[in-house]
């Protein structure tokens, strides 16, 4: 007497199943991740992502993240650089369009874990480029997130600058972006040395300024009219001047500013003065200030790195926990009176400079692309106006020419062990000569200058 | 027809004169009303977050309200012994089953339209918004959440056809996280390089026959405007279609036990 | 006449964990005639709501036949026929009595306000028909109950303990609205194990116990064997023996002698003997068998099954 199954509702109920199914794999699944993922983008998907166990939260991500992010910002103010990253991390997986965030992220991680002497820890650049990037595949359509990640190669890297172009183009291509922000892409181009295009893009710029202030004359559309009109001024005379119009028409160099190219005469002593600290000494023969030498001590075997940098763009996933056993330290040496000297304490910061390796590399490099304009009105945008009897090198950068040399030591000389207790460890390049510049005045000084535009009268 | 109608319409009077549902709703729209004071908590544009909290009130709110309405539907009316005066008339089980369904329907439409109207005018007052695009823009969130109730509801009137109260609760509530959180994580095996071909296939199984209820958050535009939306009819429509078609199947199914049950 | 309800071995079993399969209705044969008032009784847990809901369609029966107006049970049309009281009902309480009566009316398609009021008077609820169930007594809950069940205006109603738990007036209520329905010609299957109630107003009765039938027929039929005790002073113990009647016991009291005889027999016969030798008759009392003996005695029986 048990009820019978009726057929036709079976029937009803394959049919629903499958029509079901295939309307969710056909048409609702794509629509579903173009459109309302929370967790969009390729990031988080090689494992199962803590975004997906927040999603549990629901429509309260939102409010989490905020709350969290005013607490962030109690311990900013404390100075808990800490403490505020893992909040950080928080904030921007349970709001993901949170771009303040993401860019105040970028900004701690990149830029304030710093040792005692406030040189911060490149190792934690590569997180902050992942940290931009996964910004960027969350809010695709504000142009914020691309411009923060350009900057982040333009000014924090201060090198590679084809990456900060690359970022800055497709923050261009958001409609949102400030007008005055675009003009940062014609500095990059600068510094990539593709003047032309620097060039193009301020005409470009300016034309639509001038369109802006047309159809509203407020002040901002006034001022941004007035830099790109100063920009594009300095460009032009800068590209004759430094000789690139000669060069492009195929002219010879002769008369311009670049010509004939100047003798830097680097060189350089590290003496290890006491266990972990080096003292770094040496010449550089260019008078006017501004200049910066790179100096990066760091393990021979450093995965990725080489010429006096890291692989910046090594990661996609932001990582808080740097290798602890790899040590990279990077310090600007800073010129004046053609010398530059520099004790260099690593001793306060062991987890920053663990110093576990056997063998450690000094390079020092010098790009004139990131030199103040009055420098780089003598050695030009690549390198075309300086020269370096030892030094001069085209291989570690393309296309340019930059200063390069390495030195080696040992971890017992940097650790003074073994047979180094006593002995001060010394490491210079061949042309290094003690210097008696403490004797000389500041004024014999200038007389043996050679000068910057021809390059004779010195010595 | 009528009977099914008689009993949807009892079933809606029994709701809405419910101390539990009605205690839940007046929590959901005393948060709404106060949402607007939350702005300071963000460190972002207070409209994000206003959007963000009153939808996440309505879903939550109108999530436990489908559990509660529906889990002790059948059980309840078995206990009472109401359930034999109406089974003993010319009724057939399957009339009685779509008339409490119904009914969970249209007093989740009724409280879920409460909440919304509130969350409306809410945002009117804090915005002085003089664009309505704006708050249409905003109710389709709750539009889309009320599918998503209808089929939660049918997922709990289905279980509570032969599932004790608070078994059904859990599992319900269970049903809808695993039902939400799964698109993503689908998603993410999907697009992992790494994932074995039988974890993707049972996955891929999963995803198809599972109720989906990640179809119908669609309030992260809502919220984050900037973002571009594509073919949004088409997508509501497929979600809708979708709804419907997948409490058809849980209603069969629910029938189908029933008719067996012995009450 | 026709029957109303018809039974052949119809049996519900449950498998318990431990006890293996419990026959809860056990190979029942029922018999109910139409326009009777039949009572169905037994102690609780006998079987007797199992068995109504049977009849209903709400459960299904493990095996044998039932049949109800002629239909076999569970077919919906037999469901427009008859009406079901079930025992201490509840119904939604944030209904008036009226608005009770409109559903339970709506759901056989009856929209008729005039029957509502009707019904409500006929159980003497139509002063109380706008409050709310939740506000009634359990009376007037039981009253309304039954309004709701002539709705349809039922061939066949199946009452469930319609007077449990009521008090003795609301009782008296219930009864006389229960006998009116035969008055009309309905057919009514009381359940009940409260004996003097169904005394009262049923033609036949069933008693179950344990899910099997112990006895059923018409209530008089079933009390027959009756007896006569008669109690006298100053009488030889010999002159009642000289009687010499069938199953009959002689007792000596302090207060003379108490002779107990079947009803069948005459007893002007033996008071006219006691007379005749002086004795004195004190009292002659008629002991009726009363069904709640009949319900002992059946329900104790050895050897029923189990």
């Amino acid at each position: 007497m048990k009820q019978k199954t009726s057929p036709k509702l079976l029937i009803a109920l394959i049919l629903g199943f499958i029509v079901q199914g295939a309307l969710q794999r056909a048409v609702i699944f794509d629509l579903w991740t173009k459109n309302y993922n929370p967790g969009k983008g390729k990031l988080l998907s090689n494992a199962m992502s803590p975004d997906q166990i927040l999603a549990v939260l629901g429509g309260f991500r939102e409010i989490t993240a905020g709350i969290l992010w005013v607490k962030a910002d109690s311990f900013f103010d404390q100075g808990n650089y800490d403490a505020i990253l893992p909040l950080i991390r928080l904030v921007t997986m349970l709001d993901p369009n949170e771009i303040d965030v993401y860019a105040t992220g970028m900004w701690h991680i990149g830029y304030n874990f710093t040792d005692e002497e406030q040189r911060s820890d490149r190792r934690y650049i590569p997180s902050a480029l992942a940290l931009g990037k996964e910004g960027t595949l969350h809010n695709p359509d504000t142009y914020e997130l691309f411009f923060e990640e350009g900057w982040m190669w333009y000014h924090k890297i201060d090198d590679d600058y084809d990456n900060a172009v690359k970022w800055f183009l497709k923050a261009q291509e958001r409609p949102d972006m400030l007008p005055a922000r675009k003009n940062l892409l014609g500095m990059a181009y600068q510094r990539t040395g593709e003047i032309n295009k620097s060039i193009d893009t301020y005409y470009r710029l300016y034309d639509q300024s001038l369109k802006q202030f047309a159809n509203e004359a407020a002040f901002s559309n006034h001022q941004n009219r007035d830099t790109l009109e100063g920009n594009l001024d300095n460009m032009l005379v800068r590209a004759v001047q430094r000789g690139y119009v000669a060069e492009k028409d195929g002219r010879p160099l002769n008369g311009y500013d670049v010509y004939p190219p100047f003798d830097v005469g680097f060189s350089v002593k590290a003496t290890v003065v006491e266990p972990r600290v080096i003292r770094f000494e040496g010449t550089w023969n260019v008078l006017p200030v501004g200049t910066r030498i790179r100096a990066v001590l760091r393990d021979k075997d450093f995965p990725g790195a080489h010429g006096a940098e890291l692989e910046w763009d090594a990661r996609d996933s932001v990582n808080l926990d740097p290798p602890k056993d790899q040590t990279f330290m990077q310090e600007q040496l800073f010129v004046k009176n053609r010398r530059f000297n520099k004790k260099v304490d690593m001793s306060k910061d062991p987890t920053m400079y663990p110093f576990t390796k056997d063998k450690y590399v000094l390079e020092f490099y010098y790009n004139p692309r990131s030199a103040p304009p009055h420098i780089q009105d003598k050695f030009g945008w690549s390198g075309q106006g300086m020269t370096d009897k030892n030094f001069i090198n085209t291989d570690v950068r393309k296309n340019q020419r930059v200063v390069y040399a390495t030195l080696e030591l040992t971890k017992d000389q940097i650790l003074r062990y073994g047979e180094w207790v006593d002995k001060t460890p010394i490491a210079k390049t061949a042309n290094y000569h003690e210097s008696n510049s403490d004797s000389g005045s500041n004024d014999d000084v200038i007389l043996k200058v050679p000068s910057l535009r021809s390059g004779v009268g010195g010595k | 027809m009528r009977p099914i109608l008689s009993i949807a319409a009892t079933t809606v009077g029994e709701a809405i004169r419910r101390r539990v549902l009605l205690v839940i709703l007046l929590i959901g729209v005393l948060f709404i009303v106060v949402a607007p004071g939350l702005g300071i908590l963000s460190a972002r544009s207070e409209t994000t977050v206003l959007r963000a909290f009153m939808l996440g009130v309505i879903q939550g709110v109108s999530m436990i309200i489908a559990v509660i309405l529906t889990v002790y539907m059948i059980p309840n009316e078995i206990e009472r012994r109401t359930i034999y005066t109406i089974l003993s008339k010319p009724v057939q089980r399957w009339q009685f089953l779509v008339g409490k369904y119904l009914g969970a329907v249209l007093s989740l439409l009724l409280m879920m339209s409460m909440m919304s109207a509130v969350m409306g005018v809410m945002f009117f007052l804090q915005q002085q918004s003089k664009n309505p695009g704006e708050i249409a823009d905003l109710l389709k969130g709750p539009a889309m959440y009320f599918i998503q109730m209808c089929l939660l509801a049918a997922v709990g009137i289905f279980f509570s056809t032969f599932l004790p109260p608070l078994v059904n609760f859990f599992l319900s509530i269970g049903v809808f996280l695993v039902g939400t959180f799964f698109n993503p994580l689908f998603q993410t095996l999907q697009e992992n390089k790494n994932t074995a071909p039988m974890v993707k296939l049972i996955a891929q199984g999963v995803n198809t026959f599972l109720p989906n209820f990640a179809n119908y958050n669609v309030q992260n535009p809502i919220i984050n405007p900037t973002q571009q939306i594509q073919n949004e009819g088409r997508y509501f429509l497929g979600v809708t279609v979708y709804g419907v078609v997948y409490i058809s199947i849980l209603l069969i199914i629910g029938i189908l036990i029933f008719d067996r049950r012995e009450v | 006449m026709a029957a109303a309800i018809e039974t052949k071995q119809l049996t519900k079993s449950y498998k318990a964990r431990q006890a293996g399969t419990i026959n809860v209705v056990d190979h029942l044969d029922l018999h109910v005639e139409e326009g009777e008032i039949f009572g169905f009784l037994g102690p609780n847990g006998a079987g007797k709501t199992t068995t109504i809901k049977m009849l209903l369609g709400i459960i299904y029966p493990t095996s044998g036949e039932g049949y109800v107006l002629g239909k076999e049970i569970g077919d919906m049309d037999v469901h427009r026929l008859i009406s079901y009281l079930p025992e201490r009902p509840y119904y939604y309480e944030h209904m008036t009595g009226l608005e009770l009566l409109k559903f339970y009316g709506s759901l056989f398609g009856i929209t008729d306000k005039e029957k509502f009021v009707q019904l409500l008077e006929k159980v003497n609820l139509h002063r109380d028909m706008t409050k709310p169930i939740s506000n009634y007594s359990k009376g007037m809950q039981q009253r309304v109950g039954l309004a709701q069940s002539l709705l349809n205006d039922p061939k066949l109603l199946f009452l469930d303990e319609p007077t449990g738990g009521l008090d003795p007036i609301a009782h008296r209520e219930i009864r006389d609205l229960i006998l009116s329905f035969r008055d009309e010609g309905r057919t009514v299957f009381i359940s009940s194990h409260e004996l003097s109630e169904v005394e009262l107003i049923c033609d036949r009765v069933a008693i179950i116990n344990r899910g099997v039938i112990a006895a059923q027929g018409k209530l008089t039929e079933l009390l027959k064997g009756g007896r006569i005790e008669i109690t006298a002073e100053d009488v030889p113990a010999s002159l009642l023996s000289d009687f010499n009647i069938v199953d009959a016991n002689i007792r000596t009291l302090p207060s003379g002698l108490l002779l107990d005889m079947p009803e069948e027999n005459d007893p002007n016969s033996v008071i006219d003997a006691i007379r005749a030798h002086k004795g004195r008759v004190i009292s002659v009392v008629p002991r009726r068998k009363r069904l709640e003996d009949l319900f002992v005695e059946t329900v104790s029986t050895p050897g029923v099954k189990s």
